[in-house]
């Protein structure tokens, strides 16, 4: 196993926060589908909206909900995670004694990828009971449960492999936070508002600034047509070219980080 | 070795170029027959570093930091716990393992990071300010730890500004002062220390009577360089050891001076790093 993994899982599961935070996101997640279904329900006090709903449309609406603020919630978590992994080591003085070592810079690297997917790959497994209570209204299959899961771990690694780019460049672990989270606002504000900008006086839709937004990605995921499932594996290409990138780079800075360290 | 300059001179700059954190902008750096740049993993795994200002995992207990360098310099199966065990003795954390680095004291925490470095077994030791801030007891406790290193083979690089350490483990300070080699009036860019031959040692004389007549008889004897001399005292420069400087004791009460006090100076490197960097020279 890779030491890096050993030591950042050891050090990070020590926190307070490994406890607290799942049990938050656990909480705001519990709570957002709980609202939802409350509002849903008191909606459906109506004899004639009841007679044209069905239970799977319940279903759907409960399983969406719990989907999209998952990855909300997740996208909020994610930055935290990754762009202090290695700005934590030049702040408290230990890159020095990591780079002397017989750790390659993609070892290092790895590591910290590692361990905040795995943190994050836990926030996501304990949330699957809650999506999978959209099973007992009906409408949702497990397969739509493996591509939210699945296409949310991709965004998520993006996420933290652009966090981690950050976290090799800035020396300060507050100025790479604040970057990454620029960066995720950026591809969830400013990628719908150039969608918005082009497709004006036309008369498509045009859809291809939303490639790199993770909220149209998650929607495609969840469709069957042919379109949808072009533009879902073009999306998810992007988002692993930009993983990757961003991987290189990292590396690269961090080999190249020994005069700050 | 040790390494003297100002600040700014780059000892800490070739102190990260010898342990292949920073890559030379010309030249070359060879550690054992290693070039740090085209071999820098052979380097590593020959060269033990401490940086000037080194950090810990305070939130990791003392056993548990160890064996995270241990994994991280490959030390793997049983010689694994030996070797952890061996840098608990030799830090003197055997009772401490168990403790969390963050409620070591800083004497502790510095035996802790020299016990780390230590833990692959290095042949060379390159060591940036080792003894910064730490108490007087720590600083001899590290010096010991370091010559018994010495003793048992190893190579030593030490900067420090703390003369008087180096003057105590060194055998020969390099000087050095805006990035370049600099050298003291006598033109020694590599100063020799602690008995070595071709050693230049201060010796500070008092006789009885006037020092005019004592300081030309000193002169006479080859090596031999006066500093000063004031009253009834002389301060003179002997080249050549120990044993030269015992011969010129005789050769003085050969001459018929009567010698009150004859004392080697243990803060020769201080002078001898003033007259290289002093007042006109940085």
């Amino acid at each position: 196993m890779n030491p890096m993994i050993r030591k950042e899982l050891r050090q990070r599961m020590r926190d307070r926060r490994a406890w607290l935070l799942p049990s938050l996101y656990l909480l705001v997640l519990s709570a957002t589908v709980v609202l939802s279904y409350y509002f849903s329900a008191k909606e459906s006090s109506d004899p004639e909206f009841l007679r044209r709903t069905q239970g799977a449309d319940v279903g759907t609406a409960f399983f969406l909900t719990a989907a999209y603020a998952q990855l909300a919630v997740l996208l909020l978590i994610a930055p935290v995670f990754s762009s202090g992994g290695l700005t934590i080591e030049k702040e408290q003085r230990t890159l020095s004694a990591l780079l002397t070592s017989l750790l390659s810079p993609t070892q290092i690297w790895w590591g910290k990828l590692v361990t905040a997917l795995l943190y994050q790959t836990l926030l996501l497994i304990s949330a699957l009971p809650i999506l999978a209570l959209a099973f007992a209204f009906g409408g949702v299959s497990p397969q739509m449960v493996g591509a939210v899961t699945g296409t949310t771990l991709l965004i998520l690694t993006t996420i933290s492999s652009v966090g981690l780019y950050c976290s090799s460049f800035f020396r300060r672990s507050v100025h790479a936070t604040a970057v990454t989270y620029a960066l995720v606002i950026g591809m969830m504000l400013m990628t719908a508002i150039a969608s918005a900008l082009f497709s004006a006086g036309t008369r498509e839709f045009v859809q291809w600034p939303l490639y790199l937004n993770p909220f149209f990605t998650l929607t495609v995921s969840l469709s069957t047509e042919a379109d949808h499932l072009r533009s879902w594996l073009i999306s998810l290409s992007l988002f692993l070219a930009l993983g990757s990138l961003a991987a290189v780079l990292a590396v690269r800075n961090i080999s190249r980080s020994g005069e700050s360290a | 070795m040790g390494l003297v300059g100002p600040n700014g001179a780059g000892k800490t700059t070739l102190i990260k170029i010898l342990a292949t954190l920073v890559q030379p902008d010309a030249g070359v750096v060879n550690i054992a027959g290693y070039d740090v740049r085209q071999a820098q993993r052979k380097v590593r795994e020959i060269v033990g570093y401490l940086s000037d200002v080194p950090g810990l995992y305070q939130d990791m207990r003392v056993v548990e930091f160890l064996e995270f360098f241990a994994d991280a310099y490959h030390v793997r199966g049983p010689r694994k716990a030996v070797v952890i065990e061996q840098a608990l003795r030799i830090g003197g954390l055997t009772d401490r393992r168990k403790e969390f680095v963050e409620q070591l004291s800083l004497g502790f925490k510095q035996r802790l990071l020299l016990a780390k470095t230590l833990l692959h077994e290095p042949k060379v030791l390159l060591l940036d300010e080792p003894a910064t801030g730490l108490d007087p007891l720590a600083r001899i406790e590290l010096r010991e730890l370091l010559k018994q290193f010495n003793r048992n083979g190893g190579t030593i690089l030490v900067s420090s500004h703390i003369l008087s350490d180096l003057q105590d483990i060194c055998d020969r300070v390099a000087l050095i002062a805006a990035g370049r080699n600099a050298a003291d009036p006598e033109g020694h860019s590599i100063l020799v220390l602690n008995g070595q031959t071709g050693e230049r040692i201060t010796c500070e004389v008092e006789v009885l009577g006037e020092a005019q007549e004592a300081s030309q008889a000193a002169c006479a004897f080859a090596g031999v360089k006066i500093l000063d001399r004031q009253g009834q005292s002389f301060l003179i420069e002997v080249a050549g050891g120990p044993a030269q400087v015992a011969a010129l004791l005789r050769h003085l009460v050969g001459s018929g001076i009567s010698v009150l006090r004859f004392d080697t100076r243990r803060s020769a490197l201080e002078d001898r790093y003033r007259r290289a960097f002093g007042e006109g020279r940085r």
